[in-house]
C-alpha cells in the first residue's frame, strides 16, 4: 500500500509541477464545459429571421402574416418584403425562412378557388432547416383551423357547431423526455462526456512518456514493484481528479446550463466510475506504448470528432451502415453516451441498462488487465539512440539551456 | 539568395517527412475523415422513422389513420403493439421513435360527430429524430383533420364543394432552398472533414518555430547567419503548400467522387481555403513562438482547434448564442472559414460578399505573424 501511495504522491508532484498539465487536468474540463454551456445557453432555437412577401396586401393576407408575427419561433424582418429581397436575404443570411403570399390570394379565396402559400426555409443549415420546417407546420395548422372556423362561420354555423366539427379528431402530440426540444439537454451531456474522455486520456497519457523522456522509467522497470502497483499508483491521482471533474461538470450542467439531469444517482455514479476506470487504464496503456508525449497529444486529440459522430449520439446509429455502427460499439464512449442519456434524460432503471453496464465493465476489465500486466523487460537500445523502449525526444527549448 | 531559400524549403520538406506521426496525420487524417463521415451519412436523410401504432379501435376509420401514416415517407410503421404499456416499453428501449394510439370507439365517435383524440408520442431524447418526426406528424394531422372534417360537414348537410373548400382552399407548399432534399451529408460532411484537416494543419503549424529553436541545430543556424525572417518565411511557404496539397485530394473526392455540392467557382473556393490556411498557419506559428516545447505547442494548438468547430456556429447558429458571446466567436479564423464555406458551397456568394471574409482572415494572419516575430525576437535576445 505504501508503495502505491509513494508512486501516487510522486505523480501528484508532477501534476503540480507541470503548469500546463495542471491546467489541463483541473481547469480545461470546466473551461470547455462553460464555453459549450454558454454556446447552448438559449437551448431552443427561436426567433428564426423570417421574411414575409405579401404580394396581395389585403386584410386576409395580413391575417396570415400576423399568424407568423404572433409566435416567438419567428422574428419577422420587415425590410424583406419582395421576392427578390427574400432571395437576397436567404443568400446573405439576413433571413432563414420566408413566406410568399400570392397577389391574388384574397381574390381567389373570395372566388372559392384554390390558392397557394409558399413557405421556404434555408436547407444549407439543417439546424435551422429542420426547426423552421416544424415551426411552419405548427403555424399553418393553427392558421388552417382558424381559416376553416371563419369559413364555417360564414356558412351560418354557430361557435359550438364549428368547435364540434373542427375538434372531431384532435391529435394530442407529446414529446417525451425532452418536451421543449432543448438542444442543451440533447447535445451538452454528450459533449461533456467527450471532454472528460479526451482530457482524461490526455492527462494520464503523458504519465509514462514523461518518465521515458526523463529517463526515469527505467527505475520503475528495475524496481521490485509489481506492474499492477505501478498502474494503480500512477492512475490513482487521475482517477480521483477525473471523478471530481465528472461530478463537477454534471453539477454545472444541472445548475447553470439547465440540462435535464434526472435518474438514479447510484446509476450515474456507477456509469461514471466505470467510464473513469476505462479512460484512466486506457490512457495508461496508450502512454506505455507511445514513444513520447508529442505523439500522445497529436493522436489523442484528433480522435474527438470521429468518436463523437460515430457514436450515434447525434446522428442515429440505425441510419449508419452496420459495419460503422458495429465498429462504434467497440468504443467506450458510445456505450457511456447512450447509457448516460438513458439514465439522465429518460430516467430509466437498471434493467434497461444491463447491456450497457456489462459492456462497460468488460471494457474496463480488459483495459485494466493490459494496464496492469505490461512487460517489465527493457528493450535493447537501437541505432537511433533510443533511451527506453523507443525514441523519446521532441523539440524543447530546455535542450538549449 | 533564392538558392538559399530553395535549400531551406527542401530541408523543411525532408524534416516534415521524417516526422513520422506528423506525416501519418497529414496524409491519412483528412482522407480517413472523409471516408468515415461519408460512411456515417451514407443514408443522409432522416426518413422511415420507426413508428408503432396501437390500434384499440380496429375499425375502418382507424385503418384510414394507419393508411395516412403509412403514406408519409418520413414515418415507417414497423409494429402494432397491443397496449399502451407495450408501446411505452418500445419507446423507452428506442426500438420505435414515434408511437400513435388510436382510442377505442374512434370510428364510432367520428360517425356520431363526437370528439375523439388520437395520441402521438415522440421520443424527444434525440432532437434530430424528434424534430423530423414532429414535422411529419403535423403534416399527417392536417391532412387527416381535413378529411374527417369534410366528411363531418357533408354528413351535416353541407355541400361537398363547400365542405372541401372549408378545409382545402389554401394549399401550403414548402421548399427547402439550397439543399432541397435536406441532405445531412451535404450539410455536414465537408465541414467535418475540413475540421479534421484544420486540426492536422494546426498540429503541424505548431512545430514551425519550436521545431527550430527547440533543437540543438538552432545554434548552427544562428552561427550560419541566416536571417530568422528568411528561414521561417521559407518554412511557412512549404507548410502552406503542403496543407493545400493535402486538401486537394479531399476536394477531388468530395466534389467529383462523392458528388457533394459546390455551387461557387472552384477558383474562389480554393483561394478562400488558401487564405484560411495562411491564417491558421499564422496562429500555429504564434503558438510555437511562445511555447516552451513541442508538446506544449501541440496542446495549446489543440485547445484552440478542438472547440473551434462548435464555436464557429456550424452546429448551433451564432444568432442563437448569447449576444455578448456572438462577437467573440468571430475572433477565431475557423468561424470565418466555416461560415464562408457554407455561403460558398450552397449559396454561391460572389466576391462582393466574400471580400470581407478574405480581408478578416488576411488581417488575422498579419497580426499573428507579427506577434510570432516579436516572440521569436524576444527569445533570440534572451538567448544572446
Amino acid at each position: 500500500m505504501k508503495q502505491i501511495l509513494n508512486i501516487a504522491y510522486y505523480e501528484v508532484v508532477h501534476i503540480f509541477k507541470d503548469r500546463i498539465l495542471f491546467l489541463i487536468v483541473f481547469v480545461v474540463p470546466l473551461l470547455y464545459a462553460s464555453l459549450i454551456g454558454m454556446i447552448y445557453a438559449s437551448s431552443i432555437l427561436q426567433h428564426v429571421p423570417l421574411g414575409i412577401v405579401d404580394l396581395d396586401n389585403s386584410v386576409k393576407s395580413r391575417t396570415l402574416a400576423s399568424a407568423f408575427e404572433n409566435t416567438n419561433n419567428f422574428k419577422v424582418i420587415p425590410e424583406i418584403n419582395t421576392y427578390a429581397g427574400l432571395e437576397r436575404g436567404m443568400k446573405n443570411g439576413t433571413v432563414r425562412a420566408g413566406v410568399v403570399i400570392p397577389a391574388d390570394y384574397s381574390q381567389k379565396l373570395s372566388q372559392h378557388r384554390l390558392t397557394q402559400i409558399l413557405t421556404v426555409y434555408d436547407g444549407s443549415n439543417l439546424i435551422y432547416g429542420f426547426n423552421t420546417r416544424r415551426y411552419f407546420q405548427q403555424v399553418l395548422n393553427t392558421f388552417s383551423a382558424d381559416h376553416t372556423a371563419a369559413y364555417l362561420g360564414g356558412l351560418g354555423m354557430s361557435k359550438q357547431e364549428i368547435t364540434n366539427v373542427i375538434d372531431t379528431v384532435s391529435v394530442n402530440m407529446q414529446i417525451w423526455f425532452n418536451p421543449t426540444y432543448s438542444y442543451s439537454t440533447f447535445i451538452f451531456p454528450g459533449l461533456v462526456l467527450l471532454i472528460l474522455h479526451q482530457i482524461g486520456l490526455l492527462g494520464i497519457g503523458l504519465t509514462i512518456t514523461r518518465e521515458k523522456e526523463r529517463n526515469s522509467w527505467i527505475q520503475y522497470l528495475c524496481a521490485a514493484v509489481p506492474q499492477w502497483k505501478i498502474f494503480i499508483g500512477k492512475a490513482l491521482p487521475y482517477l480521483i481528479v477525473n471523478f471530481f471533474n465528472y461530478s463537477l461538470l454534471l453539477w454545472v450542467a444541472d445548475r447553470f446550463v439547465n440540462v435535464k439531469v434526472e435518474g438514479s444517482p447510484a446509476l450515474i455514479l456507477l456509469l461514471g466510475l466505470l467510464f473513469n476506470l476505462i479512460i484512466t487504464s486506457l490512457g495508461f496503456v496508450v502512454s506505455l506504448y507511445s514513444p513520447n508525449s508529442l505523439q500522445v497529444v497529436r493522436y489523442l486529440m484528433l480522435l474527438s470528432i470521429p468518436l463523437f459522430f460515430i457514436s450515434g449520439y447525434n446522428w442515429p446509429g440505425i441510419q449508419m451502415p452496420t459495419l460503422i455502427y458495429g465498429m462504434s460499439r467497440l468504443f467506450p464512449y458510445t456505450w457511456m453516451a447512450e447509457g448516460f442519456r438513458w439514465v439522465t434524460v429518460k430516467d430509466l432503471e437498471l434493467n434497461y441498462l444491463n447491456t450497457t453496464i456489462i459492456m462497460l465493465a468488460i471494457i474496463a476489465v480488459v483495459t485494466s488487465f493490459f494496464a496492469s500486466s505490461f512487460s517489465k523487460r527493457r528493450n535493447p537500445l537501437t541505432e537511433k539512440g533510443v533511451t527506453v523502449n523507443s525514441d523519446s525526444t521532441y523539440p524543447s527549448k530546455d535542450l538549449l539551456h | 539568395m533564392f538558392k538559399q531559400c530553395l535549400v531551406i524549403m527542401k530541408r523543411e520538406i525532408f524534416f516534415m517527412w521524417r516526422d513520422q506521426s506528423l506525416r501519418n496525420i497529414l496524409i491519412a487524417g483528412p482522407l480517413f475523415g472523409l471516408f468515415l463521415f461519408m460512411g456515417i451519412y451514407n443514408h443522409p436523410r432522416i426518413d422511415n422513422i420507426s413508428t408503432a401504432i396501437v390500434d384499440l379501435d380496429r375499425s375502418s376509420a382507424s385503418r384510414q389513420v394507419i393508411a395516412e401514416l403509412k403514406n408519409t415517407q418520413d414515418l415507417k410503421v414497423i409494429t402494432y403493439p397491443n397496449s399502451f404499456e407495450q408501446l411505452e416499453e418500445l419507446i423507452k428501449r428506442e426500438q420505435v421513435i414515434v408511437g400513435v394510439v388510436i382510442p377505442e370507439n374512434y370510428g364510432k365517435n367520428i360517425a356520431l360527430h363526437r370528439h375523439t383524440k388520437v395520441a402521438v408520442l415522440i421520443d424527444g431524447a434525440n432532437i434530430t429524430y424528434a424534430t423530423n418526426a414532429a414535422s411529419a406528424v403535423l403534416t399527417v394531422t392536417r391532412t387527416l383533420g381535413a378529411e374527417v372534417g369534410v366528411k363531418t360537414l357533408v354528413a351535416r348537410g353541407i355541400q361537398p364543394d363547400q365542405a372541401k373548400e372549408a378545409y382545402q382552399s389554401i394549399d401550403f407548399r414548402e421548399e427547402a432552398w439550397f439543399n432541397p432534399t435536406l441532405n445531412y451529408a451535404y450539410f455536414l460532411v465537408l465541414p467535418l472533414v475540413l475540421n479534421i484537416w484544420q486540426q492536422c494543419c494546426m498540429l503541424a503549424s505548431c512545430m514551425n518555430i519550436i521545431g527550430e529553436n527547440g533543437v540543438r541545430s538552432w545554434l548552427q543556424i544562428k552561427a550560419s547567419g541566416i536571417s530568422s525572417f528568411k528561414l521561417f518565411f521559407c518554412k511557412s511557404i512549404v507548410h502552406i503548400f503542403i496543407y493545400m496539397l493535402i486538401v486537394l485530394p479531399v476536394y477531388f473526392l468530395a466534389f467529383v467522387f462523392f458528388k457533394l455540392p459546390l455551387n461557387c467557382g472552384f477558383i474562389i473556393f480554393l483561394l478562400f481555403t488558401l487564405v484560411f490556411t495562411i491564417s491558421l498557419h499564422s496562429i500555429g506559428t504564434l503558438i510555437s513562438s511562445f511555447s516552451r516545447n513541442a508538446v506544449d505547442a501541440s496542446r495549446f494548438g489543440m485547445v484552440i482547434a478542438l472547440p473551434s468547430f462548435v464555436i464557429s456556429g456550424f452546429t448551433w447558429p451564432i444568432a442563437a448564442m448569447p449576444h455578448w458571446f456572438q462577437s467573440l466567436t468571430w475572433v477565431l479564423p475557423q468561424t470565418w472559414f466555416f461560415q464562408g464555406i457554407n455561403y460558398l458551397v450552397f449559396k454561391n456568394q460572389g466576391w462582393e460578399f466574400m471580400v470581407n471574409y478574405f480581408l478578416m482572415l488576411g488581417m488575422m494572419s498579419i497580426i499573428c505573424y507579427s506577434l510570432a516575430a516579436l516572440f521569436t525576437h524576444g527569445f533570440k535576445a534572451h538567448f544572446r
